[in-house]
């Protein structure tokens, strides 16, 4: 097969690495985005059209990262970007809000079960953070209970003591519990009764770097339950699962009721808008919070969220997903025996995540993405993948050619692992 | 800043670094010439014990305090500690067989060591334009750094949170060429080797001295020369991911 470079990607991020922190800095550069090696990954993009992204360079990628998740009708989906681009000619950022963040409202409660309001923000970390401090002016309690290998964004209360620009005042009502473990949460409970104000986790544990893990059976029960009884708000992160698994709300997904659940990624097909839905009892503490932002209402992401969400129920979205990503991680697996190589998938297929463990080290692994990467099949060795609507049985096939010869050259490169055969 | 920290730090990373200081130098290493070994053995209350042994050019620190040491240096705390690694306090000398030529070797040979020491590790850019110079003084930052992580890992409030997410395991820190040192990871306490381990768990190597000298310097950016591919990891990121958090703390106390 043939395999790409990047020359012009290179001209831009010298260009960039004078006029921008690192470059490209986030989990979109080449530092936290784990662009191992380097040189194998494309840096700077140029178009995208239903699951495929060209880069500057040309290359064109199946691209199953989906812009982390934002991507989840396909790239430039027509529908909705049309919806945006009439909105544009009406107008976007007013001094008053226009009637669509009222139409979007209304058709967020209709569609997410534990919603009867929502109130709109931009990043996912906006969400989270209007959730926290909605948690704390109901109850008038500060601490939160966080769930191990966690991500609700980049706000102070979100990080860790040891991150850079954290001081332990920023983090110090943070409490940390494992996933799937309730006596742990009982223990967290009993030492800090009275005094906390939210558990906050993800629909599953889909941390980074390590296998995903699914809710026990009873696990959100129990939570939910443990929640009620020591009136501590129960939140729910669904930005990343949100509209993946249940249009409903992951919640529902799994059997119990969020008090309050945040969206975003999926929620506008790319179009930054997201939102925090809750139930009517905790409507007049959010109303209270000093809490928004100048693009917080603009109304051409609502447009097209509109439209979005409506596409998506109409094409059963959820079901498209789960039959496209379930055929595409059956193909990584056959082609992974194929070759020798145990690949371990976790997850939900809508967002699987997967390593290489002939390897313990991950080394494999990381050689195994940049084969890939390299061949026009853009995947990550530390995230969760995303797959979307666009997503077609052709690119299945390609995919899984692909991974096959990326499994050979990593496998002639290693002989030192052992294989299946 | 945490004192017991520090002291752990002075211990290992600084006075350890004698160690490397005696195979990189000559001038350090006839300094410690002598055939017949001198042992002194540092007791510090409530912080680090440690016993070094000086013998024909080498230096050797072990931990603990060997018990046929000629000389040992009582300290009656952490920050004492410190101030007698900053010249600004003294320990209690408690000689024992040999005790007269080790405190004579610590009063005179030892300080002029440390000195020299010094001048590598606070090198300045006119002592770095000797090329001489600026690699044995890489080579000595590359250890003290590496075991400094370690201490910090291991003693300092916040280093311990990020210790506490690193799983088992040996991170390679390394510099092109055979440089290197080993975070050895086993249950969430961190022990730095002097070299590459066999089999890393993870890797993060610079591309060249200087590169590493720069970084060091703090006069260039990481995350830029990752993009650059200056610096390249691999393996298990999320134990770089930690390493390099309790990295981030080592200028803290190394300015102290």
């Amino acid at each position: 097969m043939q395999t790409y470079t990047y020359p012009k990607s290179q001209e831009w991020f010298q260009r960039a690495l004078k006029v921008i922190p690192s470059g490209i800095y986030g989990h979109k550069g080449p530092a936290h985005g784990n662009f191992i090696p380097v040189e194998n990954w494309p840096l700077v993009s140029a178009k995208a059209q239903g699951t495929y992204m060209w880069d500057v360079d040309g290359n064109k990628f199946i691209d199953y990262m989906c812009g982390f998740g934002v991507n989840i009708l396909g790239y430039c989906d027509e529908d909705v970007n049309n919806a945006a681009i009439k909105q544009m000619g009406v107008g976007d950022c007013l001094t008053t809000p226009t009637h669509k963040i009222i139409e979007y409202a209304e058709l967020l409660t209709d569609t997410v079960k534990s919603a009867d309001w929502a109130f709109f923000c931009k990043n996912g970390g906006d969400a989270t953070t209007g959730a926290i401090l909605t948690a704390r002016h109901h109850t008038r309690k500060s601490k939160v209970i966080f769930v191990n290998g966690f991500y609700h964004g980049v706000g102070m209360w979100t990080q860790k003591i040891d991150y850079p620009g954290i001081q332990p005042g920023d983090v110090a009502g943070n409490l940390y519990i494992p996933f799937n473990d309730i006596p742990a949460l009982e223990k967290v409970l009993a030492e800090n009764e009275g005094e906390i104000a939210a558990f906050i986790g993800t629909p599953y544990m889909h941390g980074i770097f390590k296998d995903n893990v699914l809710p026990e059976a009873g696990y959100w029960q129990k939570v939910r339950e443990l929640c009620t009884k020591h009136g501590i708000v129960l939140i729910l992160d669904d930005v990343r699962c949100g509209f993946r698994l249940d249009m409903a709300g992951s919640d529902h997904y799994y059997g119990f009721e969020a008090d309050i659940i945040c969206f975003c990624k999926a929620l506008a097909n790319g179009w930054p808008v997201s939102a925090v839905c809750g139930k009517d009892e905790f409507k007049p503490a959010i109303s209270s919070l000093s809490f928004t932002g100048s693009y917080w209402q603009s109304s051409v992401p609502f447009a097209a969220g509109i439209a979005a969400i409506e596409k998506m129920k109409k094409i059963d979205i959820v079901k498209v997903l789960k039959d496209n990503s379930t055929k595409l991680c059956n193909a990584f697996d056959a082609a992974a025996k194929n070759n020798g190589f145990d690949l371990v998938i976790s997850g939900e297929p809508q967002l699987f995540y997967f390593r290489i463990a002939n390897d313990e080290n991950m080394f494999a692994h990381q050689q195994w993405i940049a084969e890939m990467m390299i061949r026009g099949v853009f995947l990550t060795g530390h995230h969760n993948h995303f797959t979307c609507a666009a997503l077609s049985d052709d690119d299945i096939k390609v995919t899984a050619e692909v991974a096959d010869e990326a499994f050979k050259i990593v496998r002639k490169n290693n002989p030192q692992l052992q294989y299946s055969n | 800043m945490d004192q017991k920290t520090l002291a752990y730090i002075n211990m290992h990373a600084i006075i350890g670094a004698l160690e490397n200081l005696c195979e990189l130098d000559p001038e350090a290493s006839a300094m410690v010439a002598n055939e017949k070994p001198l042992v002194i053995a540092w007791d510090v209350a409530g912080g680090p014990k440690a016993t070094m042994t000086f013998a024909k050019g080498r230096m050797r620190l072990d931990t603990g305090i060997l018990p046929k040491h000629n000389l040992k240096m009582k300290v009656s705390s952490c920050a004492q500690f410190n101030q007698v690694v900053g010249g600004k306090a003294n320990p209690t000398p408690v000689p024992k067989g040999g005790g007269v030529a080790a405190l004579k070797f610590m009063l005179n040979d030892f300080t002029k060591l440390t000195g020299r020491l010094e001048k590598f590790l606070r090198a300045t850019e006119e002592d770095l334009a000797d090329p001489v110079i600026s690699t044995i003084s890489t080579k000595l930052m590359l250890n003290v750094i590496g075991v400094a992580i370690s201490q910090i890992g291991d003693y300092d409030p916040v280093g311990k949170f990020s210790a506490k997410y690193i799983t088992d395991g040996d991170v390679q820190i390394s510099i092109k060429g055979d440089l290197g040192v080993t975070i050895r990871v086993k249950d969430h306490f961190l022990t730095t080797i002097k070299q590459r381990p066999e089999t890393p768990s993870a890797i993060m190597e610079f591309e060249s001295l200087e590169l590493a000298r720069a970084l060091f310097d703090g006069k260039v950016n990481a995350m830029s020369c990752i993009g650059q591919g200056q610096i390249i990891m691999g393996g298990k990121i999320n134990m770089l991911d930690n390493v390099n958090r309790i990295l981030d703390r080592v200028p803290l106390y190394l300015a102290a």
